[in-house]
C-alpha cells in the first residue's frame, strides 16, 4: 500500500517538474535547460517576498509565478530568439542562463538551511494504514487540478488553441494568421510559471536549495525522453513509470539509487525507442 | 486589389521563379497552372510570405540560402517583407499544398485554430457557412484530423482557412490525388466560395481540366516563369496549352 500512495505522490511530482519543460518543448521545439534555474528562483522569490517584503504567504506565490513567468518571456524575447532553429546553440544558451542563475543565487548566499517555505497545511493524516502529511496530498492535488486546467486551457481558449496548432504543425499555424515567435513567448512564460508552481508546491517538503535545479532539469528532461520529446501525454505516462521505479528501487534497493533510475531510463528509450514512447520524430523522418 | 510583379526566388543558384507577374483582382478566381517543379508552390510560398520564414530557417540551420527579389502590393500597400502571419492578418489565407491537418484535433478543433483571427461573431458564422458548403464534414466533428480521408482533409484545410477570414484565399494544388468526383465537388465549392462570400481565390493546380471552367483569368508555368496568360476562353483554345493540360 505504501508503494502505491507514495508511488502516486511521487509521480505526480515528476509531472510537476516537467510539465512546463515539455510544453515549451512541445509549442516552440526549444529545450528550456534554463528550466531547473527557473522553478528555484520562484521558491526563492516566494521566500524574499514572505520574508524581506512581509506579504503573506498567498500573495507571496502569487508574485513570484509573475515573476518567474516575465523572466521566462524575457530569456525567449532577449536572448533565445537569436538562435532559434539552431538545436545546439538553444540548449547552450539556455543552460548558461540557467547556470548563471543558479550559481548567481549560490554566490548571492543560497545555501545551507534558513530558506524554508512553511507546507500550505499543517499536519498529516492516515490513508488506509499509511501515513501521509497533507503537503504530499496537496501535491497530488495541485498536480491534478493543474493537468486539467492545462488540458482545458487548449482545448477551449483562443491562445490555447493557437498554442496546441503551432505545436502539432508550425507552418500551417503561420497560414492561420498565428505568429511562432509570439506563440513561444507565451509558451515559455507559461513554461516557467509552471516550473514555478512546481517549485512552490514541492519547496515545502525541503530547503530552497540550489542544487534542487539541477535535479529537476534532469528529472524534467528524463520524463521528457522517455514519454517522447513535446509529448503531453507521453510525459504523463512517462512521469509515473519513473515515479514508480523509483519508490520500488528506494524500497528494494536503498534511497541513493533513486537518480540513477532516471537516467537509466533515459538510456534504455534512447536505445529501444529513440523518439520515446509518444514520440513523432522519428515518424516524420521516416514519412519524409 | 492584389498584384506581384517580377518575382524572382532563388534557391542557391538555382532560380525557381522567374520574373513572375501575376494579379487579381476584387471577386476574382485566378488559375497558376504548371507540371511538377514549375514553381506553383513556391509562388504560394511567396505570395503567403511563408518564403520569408522558409529563409529564415534555412539561414539559421546554415541551409540554403534563399533570395527574393520582386514587389507584391496588396490593396496599395508593398507587402514584401511582411511576415507570414501579418499578412494573413491583412487578410492573405494560404491553403498550403498536401493540406497540413493538425493530425491530433478533431475536425472542429482544427477549424477553431483556424479561427484565431476571427471574433467570437466571425467564427461563428464561418463555421456554420463551412458546415453549410461542406455538409460530409458535420458528421466528422469529432474525428481526429488524421484519419480523415485526402477529400475530407481537403475539405477540412479550405474549411480551416476560411475561418481565418481571407480577402484573399491562396489554394496550392487543393484537387492533388483526389478522385475525379471529389475534384469536381470542391471546385464548384471553390466557386461557390468565391460567389458567397466574395473570397478572391488564387489557386494553383497542376491538372487544369476541373479548374478551368470557373476561372477567370489563368496563368501557365513553366520552369519557373509564366509563360502563357489569358482567360480561361484564351487558354484553353491556346493549341499549346492544349496538348499540354488538355491531352488533345
Amino acid at each position: 500500500m505504501e508503494i502505491v500512495i507514495y508511488g502516486v505522490i511521487n509521480s505526480v511530482t515528476l509531472v510537476l517538474m516537467a510539465l512546463g519543460f515539455t510544453l515549451v518543448y512541445g509549442v516552440s521545439r526549444l529545450p528550456n535547460f534554463a528550466h531547473g534555474a527557473l522553478y528555484v528562483v520562484a521558491g526563492y522569490l516566494t521566500w524574499i517576498f514572505m520574508n524581506r517584503l512581509g506579504l503573506n504567504y498567498g500573495l507571496s506565490v502569487l508574485f513570484a509565478l509573475i515573476v518567474t513567468g516575465l523572466i521566462g518571456a524575457a530569456i525567449y524575447q532577449f536572448v533565445l530568439i537569436r538562435v532559434r532553429g539552431m538545436p545546439i546553440s538553444e540548449i547552450i544558451a539556455s543552460y548558461a542562463i540557467g547556470l548563471a542563475i543558479l550559481e548567481g543565487l549560490r554566490w548571492g548566499g543560497l545555501k545551507g538551511s534558513t530558506f524554508t517555505l512553511p507546507p500550505f497545511v499543517e499536519g498529516s493524516v492516515e490513508i488506509l494504514g499509511v501515513s501521509v502529511d497533507f503537503q504530499r496530498l496537496l501535491v497530488v492535488l495541485i498536480g491534478a487540478v493543474m493537468m486539467s486546467s492545462l488540458w482545458l486551457f487548449v482545448t477551449r481558449t483562443r491562445l490555447g488553441l493557437a498554442l496546441k496548432g503551432m505545436a502539432q504543425d508550425e507552418r500551417a499555424a503561420l497560414t492561420l494568421g498565428i505568429d511562432s515567435d509570439r506563440m513561444a513567448v507565451v509558451a515559455m512564460a507559461l513554461g516557467s510559471g509552471l516550473a514555478g508552481l512546481a517549485a512552490v508546491t514541492l519547496f515545502p517538503l525541503g530547503n530552497i536549495v540550489v542544487e534542487a535545479g539541477y535535479n529537476v532539469l534532469i528529472m524534467a528532461v528524463a520524463v521528457c525522453i522517455v514519454g517522447g520529446l513535446g509529448s503531453w501525454t507521453g510525459a504523463v505516462l512517462a512521469a509515473f513509470l519513473i515515479g514508480f521505479a523509483q519508490i520500488l528501487t528506494v524500497v528494494y534497493l536503498g534511497a541513493h539509487f533513486q537518480v540513477v533510475v532516471a537516467l537509466i531510463a533515459i538510456i534504455i528509450t534512447l536505445v529501444l525507442r529513440p523518439s520515446g514512447l509518444f514520440g513523432r520524430q522519428k515518424e516524420l523522418e521516416e514519412r519524409v | 486589389m492584389f498584384e506581384a510583379k517580377g518575382l524572382m526566388v532563388f534557391y542557391e543558384n538555382m532560380l525557381a521563379l522567374n520574373n513572375v507577374s501575376l494579379g487579381c483582382g476584387v471577386n476574382q478566381i485566378i488559375g497558376v497552372f504548371g507540371a511538377n517543379s514549375a514553381g506553383k508552390s513556391t509562388l504560394m510560398y511567396t505570395l503567403s510570405g511563408i518564403m520569408l520564414d522558409i529563409q529564415k530557417k534555412e539561414e539559421m540551420a546554415g541551409g540554403e540560402r534563399i533570395t527574393i527579389r520582386g514587389e507584391i502590393n496588396f490593396n496599395g500597400v508593398n507587402i514584401m517583407g511582411m511576415p507570414p502571419a501579418h499578412r494573413a492578418k491583412a487578410g492573405i489565407v494560404l491553403c498550403p499544398e498536401r493540406r497540413r491537418i493538425f493530425p491530433e484535433s478533431t475536425v472542429l478543433e482544427n477549424l477553431r485554430i483556424g479561427g484565431y483571427l476571427a471574433t467570437a461573431r466571425q467564427a461563428r458564422d464561418t463555421l456554420e457557412y463551412v458546415f453549410t458548403i461542406f455538409p460530409a464534414l458535420k458528421r466528422l466533428v469529432n474525428r481526429l484530423g488524421g484519419f480523415l480521408s485526402g477529400g475530407e482533409q481537403q475539405m477540412l484545410a479550405i474549411g480551416r482557412s476560411l475561418m481565418a477570414q481571407p480577402k484573399l484565399l491562396l489554394l496550392d494544388e487543393p484537387l492533388l490525388g483526389l478522385s475525379p468526383v471529389i475534384q469536381y465537388l470542391l471546385a464548384k465549392s471553390i466557386r461557390n466560395i468565391r460567389d458567397e462570400r466574395g473570397t478572391s481565390i488564387i489557386v494553383s493546380e497542376q491538372y487544369a481540366r476541373p479548374i478551368m471552367p470557373i476561372i477567370d483569368y489563368g496563368y501557365i508555368l513553366e520552369n519557373g516563369a509564366a509563360v502563357v496568360e489569358g482567360t480561361n476562353k484564351e487558354l484553353m483554345d491556346n493549341p499549346d496549352v492544349k496538348s499540354a493540360y488538355f491531352g488533345s
